[in-house]
C-alpha cells in the first residue's frame, strides 16, 4: 500500500454497502456484471458504476475473457491487512502444532494427567524454583 | 475492538484432558514450552501471570537469532472460567520484527471437552482496528470471504470457519 491516500481510497470505496457486497461476491469467485447483479436490488448500469468506483480504488481490476468481462478482486490495496491474518494464522498454526507435541512430551513422561486441576503436572507456577524438566 | 466478529476463527482439537490444555494456556512454565513462533523464547523470570478476570498474563519473547528484537506482550484478561475460557486484550510492544507494528488484538480461548479425554479448543482473535477499517459489520463480511478466499488459497493445518 503506497500510503494513506490509497487506503482512503480504499476505505471510501469500502464505506458503500452495495461495493462490499460485490466485493464479497469477488472474493469467491470472478464474475461479470451479469453475475454481480443478480443478487442486487439494483440496476446492472448502477452495478457498473460501483465497479468503476471499486477499480479506481484499485480493489478489483477488469478483464476481458472473450465476449465477457470479468471483475476480478484485487487483494494488494488490502495487502498490510491480509498480511496480519496470515501472520497470526501462521502463528497460531506453528504454535499449535508446537502445542501437540508439549501436550504429547508432558503425558507420555508419565505424570498424572490431571483432570482434577490439582496436582500439576508440571512446577507450579507460584514455585518457579522448582526444577524445569518438563521437555524430558 | 470487539463489537464485530473476530477476524480469525480457529478450531482445534488436542489430543489432552481439557485440565492440562488449559494449564497450558495459563501456567507459564508450560506457555514457554510451546508458544510460537519457533526459535523464541520466554525467560521465566520475565513472564507474570495473574490468571482471574481483571489480570493478566506478562511476558517477553526473545529471538537468539535476532538478538534486537525483544516482543513485550502484555495481556489484559477480561474474562476469565477456570478451565473453560480466557479472554482478554494483548498490548504487543517492544523491539518487534519488521514490518510489525505495536497494537492490541483480543484473544478469546474456549476449552471443551470432546470425546476420549480430548480437548477443543476455540480460539477468536480481533485484529487492530485500524487494520480492519471502518469497523462495520458489512466490512467484516467481505473481510471474512476475502480471508476465506485467501485461506483457500494457501492450505493451513488448522480448521478455519468463516
Amino acid at each position: 500500500m503506497s500510503g494513506s491516500d490509497q487506503l482512503s481510497a480504499v476505505f471510501s470505496a469500502l464505506a458503500d454497502p452495495t461495493r462490499r457486497a460485490i466485493l464479497a461476491e469477488l472474493a469467491d469467485r470472478d464474475a461479470t456484471v451479469t453475475e454481480l447483479t443478480a443478487p442486487l436490488p439494483i440496476s446492472m448500469p448502477a452495478v457498473s458504476r460501483h465497479l468503476k468506483a471499486l477499480e479506481r480504488a484499485g480493489l478489483i481490476s477488469r478483464t476481458r475473457s472473450g465476449k465477457l468481462r470479468m471483475s476480478r478482486i484485487e487483494a494488494a490495496p488490502l495487502r498490510e491487512a491480509a498480511e496480519w491474518i496470515e501472520r497470526y494464522r501462521r502463528f497460531w498454526d506453528t504454535s499449535l502444532t508446537r502445542l501437540d507435541a508439549h501436550l504429547a512430551a508432558v503425558q507420555a513422561a508419565g505424570r498424572p494427567t490431571d483432570r482434577t486441576a490439582h496436582g500439576p503436572a508440571l512446577p507450579d507456577s507460584e514455585s518457579p524454583g522448582k526444577s524445569h524438566d518438563k521437555e524430558n | 475492538m470487539d463489537r464485530d466478529d473476530p477476524q480469525i476463527v480457529i478450531s482445534r482439537v488436542v489430543d489432552a484432558p481439557r485440565d492440562l490444555v488449559y494449564r497450558a494456556f495459563t501456567d507459564p512454565d508450560h506457555l514457554a514450552a510451546w508458544w510460537g513462533p519457533i526459535g523464541n523464547s520466554l525467560p521465566r523470570e520475565e513472564m507474570d501471570f495473574d490468571i482471574r478476570p481483571g489480570g493478566h498474563q506478562r511476558w517477553t519473547e526473545l529471538f537468539p537469532t535476532q538478538p534486537g528484537l525483544r516482543v513485550d506482550v502484555h495481556i489484559d484478561l477480561t474474562d476469565v472460567a477456570d478451565g473453560e475460557l480466557i479472554d482478554g486484550v494483548a498490548h504487543v510492544t517492544g523491539q518487534l520484527p519488521e514490518g510489525i507494528e505495536p497494537h492490541e488484538t483480543r484473544m478469546r480461548v474456549e476449552f471443551h471437552d470432546e470425546a476420549d479425554g480430548r480437548t477443543r479448543l476455540e480460539i477468536r482473535q480481533w485484529l487492530p482496528e485500524r487494520l480492519v477499517g471502518p469497523a462495520d459489520q458489512g466490512w467484516n463480511e467481505a473481510f471474512s470471504k476475502l480471508d476465506a478466499a485467501l485461506t483457500n488459497a494457501h492450505p493451513i493445518a488448522v480448521d478455519v470457519e468463516v
